[in-house]
């Protein structure tokens, strides 16, 4: 397979096994143009967050190669996918997983202090992302002083605060209601054509699909649409 | 960074706060069971040292003729010389030994020296007569000596007598010579040997005999008592024997050191159960905060920055269990030294308020400092383990798991 300069994305024949008998991908390929909002679509054990923990450099696969922007992932190199996670990628999980000890404005702020910036840099920039997301009277609170859906945003920031240029989010309305849902979708949206962050998003609701640019499907682990 | 890191180290400290003070309490009580023995014992080495100090003449050194197998090293004017140029050594003399017996039989032992004037060497001080004049056969008595003399033998000051000298001949036959000295001073009371001894000019010593050596012995006074240790190794290392009030100040530490270190020893115990405490709850911790350790992990943190979020817990424990273990260490000290040390000597007797003086236990800058380091490294040392175990982890599974 020839590389694609344009492809922020490149997922090259990428397989995950945990077992000789037991898989959780299979030979998988696809690539992403920057700025696109592709959903990954498939039931439940299909293999989806696997993929995305492999994009992200949270996992690593058994076979098969993942470039980004041109560059190919060194699954063995510590540092490389420590990079990786600090400026390529974002992440957004289905349980927000916001630090239950911090505020919300410390929690968007938590990454950049791996990148080593000043107290007050860090702050701004949390607070900028807080307004981006709609929150900007909730700096202050705590995660458990939050609804699912501002915790979310709150997560959202947070994937944000580096200023990568992919964002990862793993089923990010799986526990939120439909209305609350489709309000976080939008914001997604948003964020993509106003910033230009390419997004990759898991889920396994087919009609908030409709809010991307292009879905691929997945079935045991193999790329079916 | 470095003060962020503290912060959210210690906001996750916080949040467990019970546990978090009953661990510092931990090290804690280690750091001031060691503070507390260790002054304790250090405290009893001091009042025992002062007490040696104030006893006896600290800075004089006794220097003998030693036996190396066959070779007896034997002292000459040129060791004297060689002893003089020492450093820290302000003076030395050459001195001969004796032995006479008065008419009744009372053995006397005569040390001849060059000089004995108040002060001088010797630092003599009189408590009647003078000196005895050079080249003169007369004597100087020691404080109890003195005593001595007059009860038993009736002499007095500016008396004369006579003192038989037994020398024996070729075929082993006593020859026996008798001189008369004159008694013109007795010594104050000093608290050593030379209370016990009559100083005569060295001259006559060696004169009176026909086979004196010229030199037996050298005395040698050293600038500070701290110096003292020194000049006697340098002694000591001419082959020479050197003996002193300041032995006994040495054998006072050996035997501190012993009895410090067996009770810091079993404080120890306590400073390693409080490092094991600190070590089961940061693996409490860790195991509490997997999840959070994973999403850490996710939004760019290496495994060294997990490390030293960890390690900074540790630290903040380590510190304030140091702190708080000086401190309970130095009311410990007080205590002993108000309370305790009453107790004490109500108990042993006022013949001991000497040897305890103002203060039982000694607490230091340096045991303070020592104390802290120590719960310092112990703390960052069992947190080493937690931390890597946490740095470890696997992200996914982490995120994961309902921790």
């Amino acid at each position: 397979m020839t590389s694609d300069t344009r492809s922020i994305i490149e997922v090259e024949s990428v397989s995950k096994r945990y077992t000789e008998t037991v898989s959780a991908l299979r030979d998988i390929s696809f690539s992403v143009a920057p700025g696109e909002f592709l959903t990954i679509v498939g039931r439940s054990g299909s293999g989806k967050s696997t993929l995305l923990n492999i994009i992200g450099g949270l996992d690593h696969p058994t076979s098969g190669n993942v470039r980004i922007s041109g560059a190919l992932t060194d699954y063995h190199n510590h540092h490389a996918l420590v990079r990786l996670r600090r400026e390529m990628v974002g992440f957004v999980f289905q349980q927000f997983n916001l630090l239950p000890a911090m505020t919300a404005a410390d929690n968007v702020a938590y990454p950049l202090l791996f990148h080593g910036r000043p107290r007050q840099e860090r702050q701004e920039r949390a607070l900028e992302l807080l307004s981006l997301v709609g929150l900007a009277d909730r700096t202050g609170h705590y995660p458990a002083e939050l609804s699912g859906g501002e915790q979310q945003r709150v997560a959202i920031a947070r994937a944000l605060a580096a200023n990568p240029p992919i964002v990862l989010a793993d089923e990010p309305t799986g526990n939120l209601d439909s209305k609350t849902s489709r309000e976080i979708y939008r914001l997604l949206r948003e964020l993509n054509t106003d910033q230009g962050i390419t997004f990759l998003v898991v889920t396994h609701e087919r009609d908030l699909a409709g809010y991307s640019d292009r879905s691929i499907e997945l079935l045991d682990g193999q790329v079916v649409a | 960074m470095i003060s962020d890191v503290f912060s959210i180290a210690f906001r996750h400290l916080w949040r467990k706060r019970l546990r978090f003070f009953l661990t510092v309490l931990g090290i804690t009580i280690g750091v001031a069971a060691v503070i507390a023995t260790v002054s304790l014992g250090e405290g009893i080495r001091y009042n025992a040292v002062e007490t040696i100090k104030t006893q006896s003449d600290l800075t004089l050194i006794t220097v003998q003729p030693k036996v190396h197998g066959d070779v007896v090293q034997l002292i000459t004017g040129a060791r004297i010389m060689e002893i003089r140029n020492l450093s820290s050594v302000t003076g030395a003399e050459g001195i001969t030994r004796d032995t006479y017996a008065t008419a009744r039989q009372t053995f006397i032992p005569v040390t001849g020296i060059d000089s004995v004037e108040e002060g001088g060497l010797l630092n003599l001080r009189y408590s009647r007569g003078r000196p005895f004049s050079p080249e003169t056969r007369e004597v100087v008595a020691g404080y109890r000596l003195g005593e001595k003399l007059q009860r038993y033998e009736g002499i007095r000051q500016n008396d004369r007598f006579v003192v038989t000298i037994r020398e024996y001949d070729a075929s082993g036959k006593p020859l026996d010579s008798e001189i008369e000295l004159t008694l013109v001073g007795v010594l104050q009371e000093r608290g050593d040997s030379i209370d016990e001894i009559l100083l005569a000019n060295r001259g006559a010593v060696v004169a009176a005999r026909t086979d004196a050596p010229l030199y037996d012995g050298i005395l040698v006074r050293v600038d500070s008592p701290e110096h003292v240790a020194g000049v006697a190794a340098a002694i000591t290392g001419m082959q020479l024997g050197a003996t002193g009030a300041f032995e006994q100040i040495e054998s006072v530490n050996r035997l501190m050191d012993m009895v410090v270190l067996l009770l810091a020893l079993f404080a120890v115990i306590s400073l390693v159960v409080g490092a094991l405490m600190i070590m089961n709850t940061m693996m409490t911790s860790v195991y509490e905060r997997v999840r959070e350790i994973g999403i850490t992990m996710a939004v760019g943190a290496s495994r060294r920055d997990v490390i030293r979020l960890i390690l900074a817990e540790c630290l903040i424990i380590g510190i304030a269990g140091g702190v708080l273990g000086c401190f309970c260490g130095m009311v410990f000290a007080a205590l002993v030294n108000t309370a305790g040390r009453s107790f004490i000597l109500s108990r042993l007797g006022e013949e001991f308020t000497l040897l305890f003086g103002t203060e039982i236990a000694r607490v230091t800058p340096g045991l303070l400092i020592a104390g802290l380091v120590v719960s310092v490294l112990l703390a960052v040392l069992s947190g080493l383990y937690p931390a890597v175990k946490a740095a470890r982890l696997n992200p996914v599974e982490a995120i994961r798991s309902g921790g």
